[in-house]
This record gives structure tokens, sequence and C-alpha cells, in this order.
């Protein structure tokens, strides 16, 4: 399996803060993308509704959407790239057994995995 | 009621028309922000020329919806730029200015003028249908992925008192678009189901929409105006 596990750290609202978590994530995902490695984001399915606040939120939305825009320039290079969000009270294990399972699958790319059943009925993100 | 609303990018495109169309149906008087002195001036446009991703950039602002001693009806965070490359040769600069203009100007402007919005009033967020994936545009998709996240959250922290949602924009005629090449522009109107781009002035509409209590049981959501490109 080569490729990179890249977990969201919980963010204050404080702009420099934010900033820094999503530069954080383009700097290893252009050296991912560099190496044609797969990318998996873990991110909190709340922040996806923006329900911890706008600093998570904008973290987490912001790496499924640049997911979604790697993921195109992924797809004829043999790179993938997926989000895995999970419910608060998830089990790290399950987490990382299923992001392990998107590094490995070729299939699979732009797609976001939700771990527990806290998305349900909620807004599509 | 008589007040201000704030829009962003005003200068040109879609914030051009968005600040057109809201002091034309006004009673508002809208404060236009940007960099470029072109802003359209009339009786119901007051101009500021601000760097908003300068540190004093969003207390400007604030400072002029003070002034102008109007109730604060509403909030357009326009402004966006692009810097577009494929990730793997998109350059820090490239990324930093695009993030740091399209949501941490947004973000902060945002935070400086929620506390001065009046009860009943709206915000209402730019975004693109880049936010859901656009080749070549690693930063510009993260910063408008990011601003639907922020919409989402605020919608959540300013209920009741104030509705926040988010409008993406797909393929609209406008300075940006037409910085594409023929060629790929032709192929890009060709996927869009309504044959056509979009106009600022169909943009404008649905931010006037959201503004108004035409809308008033909608917040925290996202508003594709895309001629049905998300289907095709």
């Amino acid at each position: 399996m080569r490729g990179v596990i890249h977990w969201a750290r919980a963010v204050s609202d404080d702009w420099s803060d934010i900033r820094g978590e999503l530069t954080r994530a383009f700097d290893l995902s252009r050296d991912a993308a560099q190496a044609k490695e797969s990318i998996v984001f873990v991110v909190r399915q709340e922040d996806l509704l923006g329900r911890r606040g706008p600093g998570n939120a904008m973290v987490a939305t912001g790496l499924l959407s640049a997911a979604r825009t790697a993921a195109l320039e992924g797809a004829s290079k043999g790179w993938t790239v997926n989000v895995v969000a999970h419910d608060e009270d998830a089990d790290v294990a399950l987490v990382e057994t299923w992001a392990a399972r998107m590094l490995e699958s070729k299939s699979v790319t732009g797609e976001l995995i939700r771990v527990g059943p806290g998305h349900l009925g909620k807004a599509l993100p | 009621m008589n007040g201000s609303i704030v829009v962003t990018g005003a200068a040109r495109g879609i914030g051009r028309a968005i600040a057109e169309k809201l002091a034309s149906t006004g009673p508002f008087t809208v404060i236009g922000v940007d960099l470029a002195p072109e802003l359209a001036l009339s009786e119901h446009i007051t101009a500021v020329q601000v760097d908003l991703t300068a540190d004093d950039g969003p207390a400007t602002v604030r400072e002029t919806v003070e002034r102008l001693a109007m109730p604060l009806l509403g909030l357009v965070n326009n402004a966006g730029i692009t810097r577009d490359a494929r990730l793997v040769n998109m350059t820090d600069e490239d990324f930093a200015s695009v993030l740091e203009a399209n949501l941490g100007a947004a973000y902060r402007l945002s935070m400086e003028l929620a506390p001065l919005l009046h009860e009943g009033s709206a915000m209402v967020n730019i975004a693109s249908r880049a936010y859901l994936g656009n080749f070549g545009q690693f930063n510009y998709s993260m910063s408008k992925g990011g601003l639907v996240g922020m919409t989402r959250a605020l919608a959540l922290s300013l209920a009741p008192q104030i509705r926040v949602n988010a409008i993406a924009p797909g393929l609209i005629s406008s300075e940006m678009s037409m910085g594409i090449p023929d060629e790929i522009r032709e192929k890009m109107v060709a996927a869009i189901p309504l044959d056509r781009m979009g106009t600022p002035e169909e943009i404008a509409n649905t931010v006037w929409w959201l503004l108004t209590p035409l809308s008033s049981y909608i917040t925290g959501e996202v508003v594709v105006v895309g001629g049905g490109r998300s289907l095709s």
C-alpha cells in the first residue's frame, strides 16, 4: 500500500489556525501527487455540517472539495484521493481500516465514505 | 426598511451585477468593496477601496458601515481570484493567494460584520460549482469548499436572527470565464444542459432572492446556479 492518510486536526476559529491546517494538507497532497501516491483525508462527520464551528467546518469541507479536484488529476495517473468522515465516537481502528481500504482501491476516487450513522437524515455534503 | 448591504468584489463581473441589482431594487444603500477604482457609483452605491486580505481590511469596511449609520441588512461575500495549475505544479504562492482572497478575507469580514447584522438580515456567500471538483483548481476548489463549510457553521451559530446561504455559480459570462481559451470554453458550454453560459444578472437575481424574505425559511444551503451542469 502506497499513499498518505491525513487526519484533519481540530482547529480554533482563528483564521491563522485554519489557514495553517489547510496549508499542511496542501503540502502533503502536492508531495503525494508528485510521488504518484494516493491520498485519504480523514475528517469528522459533524464538521462537514458545520456543527463544531466555522474553523473545523472550513477545514473539513475544504478538504472534501480539494479531494474531488485532486481526484480528477489523479484519475489518469493511477493515484486516488478519497475522504473518510467519522462520527465523534467512532472506533479509531475501524476508521483506519476504512482509510487503508480506500488507499488500496484503484477504482474508487473522489469519494466520501462515512463511518457511523451520524450522517443519516442530514444534508449531503 | 432602509439599510445597507455590503458586496465584496463589486467592481466587475458578478459582483458588479449584484451591486447594481441591489441598488436598483433597494431601499438599500450598497457598500461596494473592491480594490479597483472602477466601482459603479450611483447615489445608492458607496464605494470602498480596500484590500480585504490586509490585517485592517475588514475593520475598514466595518467603519464604513458604522459611518453610514443605517441598519446592516446583508453581506455578500463575492470577491474571488483564480490561480489555476495542476496540483503537481502548484506553487506555494498559487495556493496561499487564492486561499487568502477567497476564504480568509470572506471569513474575517464575516466575523467583523456579523455583530452589526440586523435581526432578520442575511448573508450570501458566492462559492462556485468548483466546490464539487474542477480539474486544475485544487486551491480554488478548496477555498470554495471551505466557504460552503463556513456557510453551514455560520447558519447554525447566527440562527435564528440571521440566515446564511451560499450560491455555487457554474460557468458565468464574466472576465474570469473569458480568460479561458475559446476551445476549452466551447467544450464546457457543450456540457451544460441549458446550452449556454449563465449571466452575472442571473447570479444577482439569486442573491437578491436569498437576501429578501422570499427565502425566509432557507438557511445553511448551497444553491447551484449552473444550467444543469452538475448532472451532465
